[in-house]
């Protein structure tokens, strides 16, 4: 294998890229990525953050420790992961991170990979998705994802730039990704608009350095308006327009416990914005 | 003098009559309380080496030329091999060696279990053993597979004859009981998880194979590996200094010991077989999951006239039916108890003993239905406990017993409920919890230790032991400091090798502290009076400090020597504790926190009490990821472990650990040893989960039943137990009966 350093956008040429490598190193490791070649972005991707523009490159620990980023990031970051992977991962890859359902990580030939069933529907799914897993019942195990859906962040790529909602999309027949960047293409910076106030709520299993059950992010916005977004609960982080869309929750046999999990954090993620 | 005696020996709470020599124990005990070393809080000795990365664990080993092998394990839950073909595997880069089932003890040509060591190789690193390993052509012919335990007893699918076991007339007593309560408890599959995974390193010098074990039982490996390669026992040569954690796991040798042994036979070469992460956690061992489908009967002045329990250890392909039925048999004075206890075959990863065997799993169920009979009846959860408090082991009387005093010194914490559950506000609901342990720990003969002294007045204490993490070494040279009067920084201690000491027991059923400390204290006894022969062939006034005696012995120097004896004839050695939990819960979302645990027990004299509260702070943390998070996940289809790493496997992070109280009764077992010390490895985590779901029910009235207590349960309980609030309130029924 060979590892590239690339100082520019311009020098990327395929290859398997890796920032802090907290996700690409495992998956290599387990054979779930293969790579001849290693391309490291650490040169590539912006770090740090002004005036709302954070680098794609900026570390979990450097944004949870950063007053001018909004609370939701902040708390998501905060509850995100250990110090140590903190310290290591960058906001880019976590945004990109794949899913925790242990069907994925083992290998089957679920349909994320390609496969024709979805193992942990029929199977152990006590940790999966409550909406939109019909298809694929993963879920997204992505806190800062979840805030930054509630935020309302646009993301730049090294192509084009988008909301991060047209970041991700549902896996289908046709396509199995759950993302829609391109081949080569790049996230560099996040944009984050100024908001009234936010927070992010996370149930997990143990204290620390647990994926979220689930997660919950909302901001109130300049204009008086309310976003939610939920972490944990879809192949996908979860845009939802209040807690009456838990109603509309098609958890699985043992999913169901989070519909009443999410609808109690909902109501005090809104009600900590009053 | 020795003597050839017939006597029951226990080990995890197995009993088997077996013939030992032992040599008497003519020392007197030392006073009760703290004495000048014994007794008072000493640091590790070997803290400050661990902590540097100086210790040398298993996992350290590298021998020149060593290679490493890589172990092929069947994919299916139940299968065979119709054939293997390692042509190719061979072919690759830097392998030198592979074998199959029938080559390696361990090996099967029979999976019955996904994860079961099928065939290995041995090549230069471990990630071309590893690509070899995948290159082995394997042709399977697909067996029938068995999950469910209740459908495995149906089938009657056992590992042995269903133990049955019972006393008085229960049919009689429960008709006549004022209140019978029941309920069906269930635990989940746990794994140890040692932070150092199995593994061994295998070299042989000429017909010598000496063999690096992570161990907790190192004659025990030499006896086995001996046994089973055909070799002398003084041929096989088990070495462990230092240990990364067994916890009932690591006390046999396992395939990678006979892989290891086996491939450095062909190879010429040291030969290293470690067990991966995902191995670990595939295929080391596990606590059974259990049902356990119980039956209490009271009359209503609180006495329990029946108990009765259909227990079923969900054993995987091997292991053995561990007494999950323990503690309903002895934990309380009860003339008439029946149980059956059935030990289910299942094609799932084979249970291993894990601290505490049966008990932990029985504790969790019986001392729930305790409280809940104590609900039920109006009754103070500690008033029924001490009302029910059992003077004998079902005839035999207890070697020493003081769980009342546990119960005295429990009282405080236990009196604190009230203003706990004045804490609780309309979602965070606090409330208090207790549960009663009881369990073995008394260790036994045989085991030897030697004590040198040289002129220098420092002492080394020699024995094979192994010291599994605990804080053995240190226990051992402040019970030989304390003998011989010297200072604790003056005492050695030299263990982990079976070429460079005597034997020694195995550190397992709680059994280390009482079965090498007595032998350590007889042989530095047996120092101290050639010491004070000499004081008095010099004329030396009493009293003389140990190094002047000492200092005219140049070359020459004192071995002393030391045994352990017999256990009390006709007793019943066992340990005793109480742990009162507050927690509180989010009725809301489910989320448990633990936030107070006051452990309190009866161990006989406590040795190190620093080191005894780490053992019991251990097993509190261990028990709470037992209680809240730890499971490992099956996939119903195919049998396959789902939960193969760390992420997935939720052990608790040291933000889940709550205020720990520790308490020691510390005082010594007059009946046992020259030390009237029990072990401690594993009460600790006995009551813990009983403890911590009794404390859910103080707190909301959600009657938990089910291992781990996840959120998924526990908003199934606070369900339920709204309902039943709605429907009592609907019958306008009194509050309690």
């Amino acid at each position: 294998m060979e590892l590239l350093r690339p100082s520019s956008v311009a020098e990327l040429d395929g290859g398997v890229l890796v920032h802090g490598g907290t996700e690409v190193v495992p998956l290599l490791r387990e054979g779930l990525l293969t790579a001849d070649r290693l391309v490291d972005v650490r040169g590539v991707v912006p770090r740090g953050i002004r005036d709302g523009v954070v680098g794609a490159g900026t570390t979990l620990a450097e944004l949870e420790a950063e007053p001018a980023i909004p609370e939701a990031l902040r708390e998501a970051c905060r509850l995100a992961a250990s110090p140590q992977l903190r310290n290591m991962g960058s906001l880019g890859g976590n945004l990109l991170q794949a899913t925790r359902c242990w069907y994925w990580r083992l290998g089957y030939s679920c349909r994320l990979h390609g496969g024709d069933r979805c193992h942990a529907r029929d199977g152990e799914h006590r940790e999966h998705a409550i909406f939109a897993n019909g298809f694929c019942a993963s879920a997204h195990p992505s806190d800062v994802a979840a805030a930054l859906v509630a935020l309302g962040a646009r993301v730049r790529t090294n192509r084009r730039e988008l909301t991060i909602e047209e970041l991700y999309r549902l896996p289908d027949e046709s396509d199995r990704s759950t993302t829609t960047l391109e081949d080569g293409e790049l996230l560099l910076e996040v944009e984050l608009p100024t908001v009234a106030a936010s927070v992010y709520l996370k149930a997990m299993d143990r204290k620390r350095w647990s994926f979220p059950q689930v997660g919950v992010a909302a901001a109130r916005h300049a204009d008086g308006s309310t976003r939610l977004a939920l972490a944990g609960v879809a192949p996908i982080p979860w845009r939802i327009e209040g807690v009456e869309a838990l109603d509309e929750a098609t958890p699985l046999p043992r999913t169901e416990w989070k519909v009443p999990l999410a609808q109690a954090l909902v109501r005090r993620a809104l009600a900590s914005l009053e | 003098m020795a003597r050839l005696i017939r006597t029951e020996k226990e080990v995890e709470g197995r009993f088997e009559e077996v013939w030992i020599v032992v040599e008497e124990d003519p020392l007197e005990q030392w006073p009760e309380g703290p004495l000048e070393v014994v007794g008072r809080p000493a640091p590790r000795k070997d803290g400050a080496e661990r902590v540097r990365g100086e210790a040398r664990y298993t996992a350290d080993i590298r021998l020149p030329g060593m290679l490493h092998a890589a172990v092929l394990r069947s994919p299916h839950a139940h299968a065979k091999v119709r054939r293997i073909d390692f042509a190719q595997a061979l072919t690759l880069p830097g392998v030198r060696a592979a074998v199959g089932s029938g080559e390696a003890h361990g090996l099967e040509e029979e999976a019955g279990f996904a994860g079961a060591p099928v065939a290995a190789v041995a090549a230069d690193t471990f990630a071309q053993a590893q690509a070899a390993v995948e290159a082995i052509d394997v042709e399977w012919e697909e067996l029938e597979v068995v999950l469910d335990a209740d459908e495995a007893v149906r089938r009657e699918l056992l590992t042995e004859e269903p133990r049955r076991r019972e006393r008085g007339d229960v049919d009689r007593a429960f008709a006549e009981a004022d209140v019978v309560v029941e309920a069906t408890y269930r635990t989940q599959t746990v794994l140890h998880n040692s932070l150092e995974t199995h593994q061994a390193v295998c070299e042989w010098q000429g017909d010598t194979l000496h063999v690096y074990i992570s161990t907790q039982y190192i004659w025990g490996i030499r006896q086995a590996v001996a046994e089973t390669l055909g070799l002398p026992e003084d041929k096989v040569r088990v070495v462990c200094e230092f240990m990364g954690g067994g916890f009932g796991s690591k006390n046999g040798p396992d395939e990678y010991t006979f892989v290891a042994a086996e491939l450095a036979k062909r190879t010429g070469r040291p030969v290293r077989c470690a067990l991966t992460r995902r191995e670990e956690n595939t295929s080391a061992g596990n606590r059974n999951s259990t049902i356990q489908r119980l039956r209490a009967g009271a009359r209503s002045d609180g006495t329990i006239v029946a108990l009765e329990g259909e227990f079923t250890n969900a054993l995987g392909w091997s292991g053995w039916n561990a007494s999950t039925e323990g503690p309903m048999r002895m934990l309380y004075d009860c003339e008439n108890v029946r149980t059956v206890t059935y030990g289910a075959k299942v094609n799932t990863p084979p249970m291993k003993a894990f601290r505490a065997p049966g008990f932990v799993e029985g504790t969790f169920g019986l001392e729930c239905l305790i409280d809940e009979l104590a609900a039920r009846l109006d009754v103070d959860p500690l008033q029924l406990r001490r009302r029910n408090y059992a003077s004998s082991n079902e005839g035999t009387p207890f070697s020493s017993k003081n769980l009342e005093d546990c119960y005295r010194r429990a009282e405080p914490h236990w009196e604190r409920r009230h203003e706990v559950r004045g804490r609780s506000d309309t979602v965070w609901k606090r409330g208090v919890g207790m549960a009663s342990q009881i369990w073995y720990g008394g260790g036994g003969p045989p085991s030897y230790a030697w004590v040198r002294l040289g002129s220098d007045g420092r002492a080394t204490v020699i024995t094979a032991m192994q010291d599994i993490g605990t804080g053995t070494r240190t226990a051992m040279a402040q019970i030989a400091a304390e003998e011989l009067g010297l200072p604790l920084e003056h005492v050695d201690v030299v263990l982990g090798d079976s070429a460079r000491g005597p034997y020694a027991s195995i550190s397992a059923g709680s059994s280390t502290t009482p079965s090498m400390g007595p032998a350590v204290r007889a042989a530095a006894a047996d120092a101290r009076e050639q010491v004070e022969d000499i004081a008095e062939q010099r004329g030396l006034p009493k009293g003389t400090p140990l190094e002047e005696i000492v200092a005219v012995l140049e070359e020459s120097q004192i071995l002393g020597k030391g045994a352990r004896g017999p256990n009390p004839t006709g007793m019943s050695v066992l340990t005793f504790g109480v742990h009162v939990v507050e927690v509180a819960v989010d009725v809301e979302t489910g989320e448990v926190v633990v936030e107070r645990v006051a452990a309190i027990h009866d161990v006989g004299r406590i040795i190190n009490p620093l080191g005894a509260s780490s053992q019991v702070e251990g097993g509190v943390i261990q028990g709470i990821g037992h209680t809240l998070s730890e499971e490992r996940l099956l996939d119903p289809e195919t049998g396959r472990v789902l939960t193969t790493s760390l992420d997935a496997y939720r052990m608790p992070t040291i933000a889940d650990v709550p205020e720990i109280v520790c308490e020691f009764v510390d005082r010594p077992d007059e009946h046992l040893t020259n030390l009237g010390s029990k072990g401690l490895g594993e009460p600790p985590i006995v009551p813990i989960a009983a403890a911590i779901a009794n404390a859910i029910r103080d707190a909301t009235g959600a009657d938990v039943h089910e291992l781990p207590i996840s959120r998924e349960e526990m908003l199934r309980a606070l369900r339920e137990a709204e309902a039943r609030a709605r429907e009592k309130e609907k019958r306008g029924a009194p509050a309690a009966v």
